[in-house]
């Protein structure tokens, strides 16, 4: 569904923001997961024909996103990360408003945009002015955009960011009701974890992981993430915190040596990069 | 071209907006208001009639000028623009969209001046028909402008100082709230750069309070042609 060769994006103050990446993803929903400024925006910017590569190739749907913009744009719909609604206007405008200009008549827009709102459970903040709605209604506005629009593919840049568990929680369930393919990018492991099917972890614009959350995670089978306030032994440092993974049986010693135990995440592929977890 | 697109952005931006923000009406108002108050102070009400015709031309000009803030805010702050790029929404539309809503905003200011024009005895229907066709021009050569120089506005924080300097030095210089006689020609071939200036020269001449300076006429057509295209070619849509 969506692939990139030697992709590249060189910005005028000459630093990269992706280099060389190579991935391909075809799964219902697909993470992309990173740190911030990890190249996840951009790379779904020039995915969305929404910026310029500097090199390289990316491919949505098999449609190359320089030669054939147009028509990937038909067939996608892209909610950037910071998109805010036009405050004065309601939620059922915004909807409608950008239907019609993906080319539905008057009466489908204001039937579909209604639908969606109803469906995210907008049915009653839907003809309010969207200044007077919350961080997570106004989220949710975007993914009835991306719902209503039956768009083949949707790229999410960061869905959830900034918004508190609850409204997070809504969100969630109004993508999984998406119909179409679903890129989204995250910095929340366990967004990725509760809602892909494939996950590509990318790190200063390079494609570091590629695989299921199980098989990802598969390489700590067995094992326990410890970590202490403080200096250990064979540990990653983060800060002021040491971690460390070991063998499940070994966890009530570490306990007695004040370690605290986490169950295993997809924060761990980050944390554990560059050790080795055999080891 | 989708103009289903373009009329609803402006009946949802333009009206829909005038209609819940009234203080938008005000704000609008408010400059070319208190410059008629001070011509008309100054010149003890001789010329009231030029700061009437003015106030046309400055209000239009002046809200679609200012809408280069929000052009700017629209594509840097909400990502209105990027949320469209990744449609089927072409840039034209979405340029002829928000110009019609600039025009919009200015609506409730044109009744106003109109009532006071008609108090006034300062036009007849021949020039009401000009005087539409000058602001039509002016509406689309000055938000031409906005959308270039919006283009180039890289910072939120700039938004609305670069709109704000803009609207002001290029409606409140040019012989807009006063009779074109009063400077020399040269200037007002160096002040035609901006489209205030022909539209401003050619309203004094249409309704008769100052001869008509006809060399302004193809002068504001090309510069309208001319802005239009820059802004087509100009205007940062996908970026690079």
């Amino acid at each position: 569904m969506i692939e990139t060769e030697k992709l590249t994006k060189r910005y005028s103050d000459g630093n990269y923001a992706l280099r060389e990446l190579n991935i391909s993803a075809s799964e219902k929903i697909t993470a992309i997961i990173g740190r911030n400024g990890a190249g996840k925006t951009t790379l779904i910017r020039i995915l969305s024909t929404q910026l310029l590569p500097t090199s390289g190739t990316a491919r949505v749907n098999g449609m190359d996103v320089i030669t054939e913009a147009g028509s990937i744009r038909k067939s996608i719909v892209s909610i950037p990360q910071e998109a805010a609604p036009i405050g004065i206007l309601t939620a059922f405008e915004q909807v409608k408003l950008y239907l019609v200009g993906r080319g539905m008549s008057f009466k489908d827009a204001a039937q579909s945009a209604s639908m969606a709102l109803d469906e995210l459970d907008l049915r009653e903040a839907k003809h309010y002015p969207t200044d007077t709605l919350s961080g997570g209604m106004k989220r949710k506005m975007f993914v009835a955009m991306a719902l209503a629009a039956n768009a083949e593919v949707v790229f999410l840049d960061e869905p959830t960011t900034g918004l508190d568990p609850i409204s997070r929680l809504e969100v969630w369930s109004a993508i999984r009701r998406i119909g179409s393919t679903v890129i989204l990018t995250t910095h929340y492991m366990e967004e990725a974890e509760q809602l892909s099917n494939e996950v590509i972890l990318i790190d200063n614009g390079r494609s570091l992981e590629h695989g299921t959350p199980a098989d990802l995670l598969s390489r700590f089978r067995g094992k326990i993430r410890v970590e202490i306030n403080g200096q250990c032994e064979d540990c990653i440092h983060i800060g002021s915190l040491s971690v460390k993974y070991v063998n499940r049986e070994m966890a009530d010693r570490y306990i007695d040596m004040g370690f605290a135990i986490r169950p295993i995440t997809l924060e761990d592929i980050f944390i554990s990069r560059g050790v080795s977890i055999e080891s | 071209m989708n103009l289903k697109f373009t009329f609803l952005l402006a009946w949802y931006y333009g009206l829909r907006t005038v209609g819940r923000g009234p203080s938008y009406i005000v704000a609008s108002l408010s400059s070319p208001l208190t410059l008629l108050f001070i011509v008309f102070i100054i010149s003890r009400g001789t010329l009231v009639k030029y700061a009437i015709v003015g106030g046309f031309i400055g209000l239009v000009a002046s809200v679609a000028l200012s809408s280069a803030g929000d052009a700017a805010f629209m594509r840097l702050q909400l990502r209105m623009q990027d949320l469209y790029v990744a449609s089927r929404v072409n840039p034209s539309d979405y340029m002829l969209g928000l110009t019609l809503s600039y025009l919009m905003f200015s609506l409730p200011g044109i009744v106003l001046y109109s009532i006071l024009g008609y108090y006034e005895n300062v036009f007849t229907l021949p020039d009401v028909l000009a005087l539409a066709g000058i602001l039509a021009l002016l509406v689309v050569s000055t938000s031409s402008i906005s959308f270039i120089v919006s283009s180039s506005i890289k910072h939120v924080r700039n938004v609305w100082g670069i709109a704000g300097i803009m609207s002001v030095v290029m409606t409140v210089l040019p012989p807009t709230f006063y009779p074109y006689t009063f400077i020399p020609k040269i200037a007002i071939y160096a002040l035609s750069v901006t489209p205030v200036t022909p539209a401003a020269v050619l309203t004094q001449g249409a309704f008769g309070l100052s001869p008509l300076m006809a060399m302004e006429i193809p002068v504001m057509l090309v510069e309208t042609v001319v802005y239009f295209s820059l802004a087509r070619y100009l205007t940062r849509w996908r970026e690079k």
